[in-house]
């Protein structure tokens, strides 16, 4: 049996009551966090908190190598963690399939993602969000500061006054070095984000959502380019750009999001 | 071969000065600046012939000319008696009541060097080609005259070592006659056959007062122009000339080699001004119609700078030295200037001038002269450097890739990094070297152009730098090509949501070497590449399709309107090179190769189809697209030429054939025999011990770089394993390599 397990957004807490009983139960127990982290707990604390061992497997032992794991799964109950949900932005069905095509039983324990801390958090609603994407560092991904393809999808969901959730980048591949980027965080920050979007977008309204999940949630709408100047502390953050707003939605970021009023539509506008 | 004590340099200081003084003058007055190179074949007279000059124009004391070599700066040059890297000098010249200002380079005449005269080509407009009167054109002469021509310089030809005509072959008027004319109607044959499509006539004669003649020793010189001036023809020569010391002295003073020459290069050679509206659309590809190519052709020095650097040295104190040309603008201390292919500008530190292989600073130096630079650490041979971001200079071809290399690694830990700057400094100054540097065994690979070029750069790491370090023996380089057409393979990517379609295939040998040569490059505009590769032979549609030329590779897009393909080229474009970097069998780098993209299914998110993604899968596709082509070794091999008397012959075709060799030709030319034919570069390392023991030291030869061809089959598993265990890959190949 394979259990896929979300660690959810923040610390060894996060977890589900469902997901942590499978953990318990585990004979091995696999992880991955190049695809994102806790940012409350490393290994050894989620080690001490469940009284497990964890074998942490990098890009390459999991989709290059994913024997191990396969074959723990076949030989007992393995069970398989990322942080948030293992199969929402971090996409683990290639694996899932894998086992399923030997024969391996799968399960999916959910874990709370960061799709529902940007909706939750910002009080956009989530029945109004199109596509979301990826902000990749520049430099990474050829083409320019932003990839067309983001700038796109901006657009299109735009168009259609839906809001965008724009995921930012982690730095885990050891393929290129990170001296390589103009940072030297690993975490693309909201303000870093918010500067390469305003190229486009300079005046628009976006919202910041900073550590969610944690007990100190920051949330911050204001133009792209007065965010870019700000600063929203550690990481993870992640970045949402608004499309056509209901007037619950208008409230939300003035009273949650500390919105300038200014840039709301008023009252007439809707 | 000669050997000279150190250079005693008498001179004058006040004189010196004065002529910096005249120089400056005359920099801002292009018609009067002429901008040349001297090449021949070795040993022909460039350097004592570049003395003469030097010594006509005060830069050196009279008496040492001849013997002093002031232009073999490096110390191992004079002990070689070779000229190993270009040396510049300026010098006035006074004709026809105007003063002149001559920008000279020496270049160096050994096929190993190559690369150096054509990037000293690339800085001038004029090339006063020596010929050795006894030996007549030779392999070298053909060499640097289509190096020349390519670059658009004009020729010029100076015969010399007509004493040892008179002296030592005693030959009279009529001998001699005959050979003089049929040296010039050899050189004119060579160059009527490289300018075939240009719609001028460059061949040279001596009525029109483009062929000289003399002796670079004994320091006269004639041409037709000089014998009509000074009354002195060849039987006055004949007759001075065999009169013994004191004849010789009354030749050099009624008509001196330098004036001759000089006459020569102030009446013939082309200024600036005639020169760069020709020669701007042969080297630069950018927009014809651009003020900036207006300004280069008019040789605008107020225009923007534009500057080509085709030399990079070291000064122990200046640090790094860029020489090159001014085409367009007036480069001065302070400017920030771009260097092509770096991010950023450079602050010009310095600006300069050579006067007999030294630098002299000057205030500015303005469009249409050779300037040497100091500050623009980014630039290297090559570099285009200028004070606006502009299409770069045209890659400056050198002729032949480099086809042997050697491990060097210091001796001791505390020159570690010393020799890693040492190495890198090198490559800056010489692009036909390509150095590897490996931090984790600190075996570092130099590769170049031949066992002398690898031979003086390490006697220069060993001697100038003072790092003691330990060379491995000399390794030819391969490389791998692909021998037919492949299947469409499939490459994945880890995460298994991309996947990219890939075939390969041979490329015509055309094609390869239009692309070798320059003349179709990523560089020129599409429709530019476009024509080139279809008249090398590519089909019009596949050349419509061309994404991007690595080597003498390159990759077609055959993909018709997939989404987000635009954004993820370039990490294909990354996967690629290295799958052609290093090839399926040993490595090696691949060359000559198709490779179709038919299809690509890519992931909805960047973050899912990024580098970690997408270059494997690419790198893998490639891999197994070559090895589906059945891809094998391919081996540099060599032109061979032996001049031997008859009584050896038979020796020295033996050591072409006992080497894989073969011979294609043996003829008689005057009292020697000629052998040419070809051999591996591999069989040729230790050739000239081997060949003048063979024939009891009678045998002079010439070898040339000649590309490269298929290693025969038997030998094919044994290379790949060798090169396997010295790179320290497993040995067995994957199991699709069937077909060695
Ligand atoms: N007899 C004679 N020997 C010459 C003449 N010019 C050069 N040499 C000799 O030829 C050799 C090669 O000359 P060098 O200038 O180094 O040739 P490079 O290799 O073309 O630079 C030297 O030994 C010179 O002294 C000449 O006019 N007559
Ligand atoms: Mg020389």
């Amino acid at each position: 049996m394979l259990t896929f397990i979300g660690l959810g957004l923040y610390d060894e807490g996060s977890i589900t009551r469902e997901g942590e009983a499978a953990l318990q139960a585990a004979d091995r127990v696999f992880a991955e966090f190049y695809t994102s982290r806790l940012l409350g707990a490393d290994v050894d604390d989620l080690e001490a908190h469940h009284g497990i061992e964890i074998e942490v497997r990098d890009r390459a032992g999991v989709e290059q190598d994913p024997e191990p794991i396969l074959q723990a799964a076949e030989n007992g109950d393995a069970v398989f963690l990322t942080a948030g949900d293992t199969m929402i932005s971090t996409t683990h069905a290639d694996l899932r399939v894998r086992a399923a095509d030997r024969g391996i039983d799968t399960r999916v324990i959910h874990g709370v993602t960061a799709e529902t801390a940007a909706s939750g958090l910002t009080g956009l609603q989530n029945y109004r969000f199109g596509k979301a994407v990826t902000l990749p560092f520049p430099g990474l991904h050829g083409s320019g500061d932003v990839p067309p393809s983001v700038i796109e999808a901006i657009d299109a969901n735009r168009e259609r006054g839906l809001h965008t959730l724009v995921y930012l980048d982690i730095k885990v591949d050891s393929h290129r070095e990170l001296s390589a980027l103009d940072t030297d965080d690993p975490y693309m920050t909201a303000d870093h984000a918010a500067g390469l979007l305003a190229n486009d977008w300079e005046d628009e309204l976006a919202v910041v959502v900073a550590r969610a999940g944690s007990p100190e949630p920051v949330v911050a709408a204001d133009r792209l380019s007065a965010l870019a100047k700000q600063s929203f502390g550690d990481p993870l953050h992640l970045l949402v750009i608004p499309g056509e707003l209901h007037h619950v939605e208008v409230d939300a970021l003035e009273s949650l999001a500390g919105a300038p009023e200014s840039i709301l539509p008023t009252e007439s506008d809707r | 071969m000669l050997f000279t004590l150190l250079p005693v340099r008498v001179c004058i200081m006040g004189r010196r000065k004065k002529i910096v003084n005249e120089c400056e003058r005359l920099m801002d007055e292009p018609e009067n600046i002429r901008n040349i190179a001297i090449a021949a074949h070795v040993d022909h007279g460039k350097t004592t012939l570049t003395d003469n000059l030097l010594a006509g124009a005060g830069m050196i004391s009279d008496e040492t000319a001849g013997q002093q070599l002031a232009m073999d700066t490096e110390e191992d040059e004079q002990e070689r008696g070779i000229t190993i890297d270009a040396a510049n000098v300026s010098m006035t010249h006074e004709y026809e009541d105007t003063n002149h200002l001559i920008n000279l380079i020496d270049t160096p005449g050994h096929v190993d060097f190559g690369g150096d005269v054509t990037r000293a080509m690339r800085a001038v407009d004029g090339a006063l080609v020596v010929v050795d009167a006894v030996e007549g054109a030779m392999p070298q002469t053909e060499t640097v005259l289509r190096q020349a021509l390519r670059e658009g310089v004009k020729p010029a030809l100076f015969i010399n070592k007509v004493d040892r005509l008179i002296n030592e072959l005693q030959e009279g008027p009529e001998e001699m006659q005959k050979r003089l004319l049929s040296v010039i109607s050899d050189v004119n044959e060579l160059i009527r056959g490289m300018t075939e499509e240009e719609d001028y006539d460059w061949t040279v004669s001596v009525e029109d007062g483009t062929v000289g003649f003399g002796s670079a020793l004994y320091k006269w010189g004639v041409s037709m122009p000089s014998m009509e001036r000074t009354g002195i023809d060849f039987g006055d020569i004949m007759e001075l000339e065999r009169s013994g010391e004191e004849g010789r002295m009354e030749l050099q003073e009624r008509t001196p080699l330098s004036n001759v020459v000089l006459d020569m290069v102030a009446e013939h050679f082309p200024n600036p001004v005639d020169a760069q509206p020709r020669r701007i659309p042969t080297v630069w590809r950018g927009d014809a119609d651009s003020d900036l190519a207006e300004s280069m052709r008019m040789v605008d020095e107020d225009g923007e700078v534009v500057f080509m650097s085709t030399d990079i040295s070291m000064d122990p104190h200046a640090g790094e030295i860029a020489t090159g040309r001014l085409f367009s603008g007036t480069i001065e201390k302070g400017q920030n200037l771009y260097v092509s292919g770096t991010a950023g500008t450079n602050r010009v530190q310095s600006v300069g001038i050579f006067m007999g292989g030294e630098r002299e600073e000057v205030d500015s130096v303005p469009a249409g002269n050779i300037a040497a630079v100091t500050g623009l650490k980014d630039a290297i041979a090559g570099s285009t450097v200028s004070s606006v971001e502009m299409t770069p200079f045209e890659s400056i071809e050198h002729i032949s890739e480099p086809v042997i290399t050697k491990s060097v690694e210091a001796k001791t830990m505390d020159d570690l990094p010393k020799l890693i700057e040492v190495l890198q400094q090198v490559a800056k100054e010489d692009p036909t070297i390509q150095i590897e540097i490996n931090e984790d065994t600190g075996e570092h690979l130099i590769s170049g152009q031949g066992e002398l070029h690898l031979e003086v750069i390490t006697h220069r790491i060993r001697d100038n730098q003072g790092i003691d370090v330990h060379t491995g023996e000399p390794i030819v380089v391969f490389r791998e090509q692909p021998q037919e057409e492949s299947r469409e393979v499939e490459g994945v990517s880890p995460n298994r949501h991309n996947k990219f379609y890939i075939t390969a295939e041979p490329m015509d040998q055309d094609i390869v070497d239009a692309i070798h040569l320059g003349k179709a490059s990523m560089d020129m505009p599409e429709l530019e590449r476009r024509e080139a590769l279809q008249e090398a032979g590519m089909d019009k549609e596949t050349s419509q399709n061309v994404e991007h030329i690595f080597n003498t590779n390159v990759l077609i897009d055959e993909t018709k309107g997939i989404q987000h393909l635009n954004e993820t080229m370039e990490l294909v474009i990354e996967g690629l090179e290295d799958a052609l970097e290093d090839g399926p069998l040993a490595a090696e780098p691949v060359q000559g190769a198709l490779l179709r993209l038919h299809d690509a299914k890519l992931h909805e998110d960047t973050i899912h189809r990024g580098p970690a993604q997408v270059i494997p899968a690419v790198r893998d596709a490639v891999h197994r697209s070559l090895i589906d082509a059945k891809i094998k070794m391919l081996e540099p091999i060599q032109d061979v030429r032996i001049d031997v008397p008859s009584e050896y012959m038979g020796d020295a075709s033996g050591e072409i054939q006992g080497r894989r060799g073969r011979v294609d030709d043996m003829y008689q030319e005057g009292d020697l025999m000629v052998i040419e034919g070809i051999a591996p570069v591999e069989e040729m390392i230790g050739f000239s011990s081997d060949i003048r023991s063979a024939t009891e030291g009678r045998a002079s030869w010439n070898t040339e770089n000649a590309g490269f061809r298929v290693l025969v089959d038997s030998l094919q598993p044994e290379i790949i394993s060798e090169i396997r265990e010295r790179k320290g890959m497993k040995q067995e190949l994957p199991p699709s390599i069937d077909y060695i």
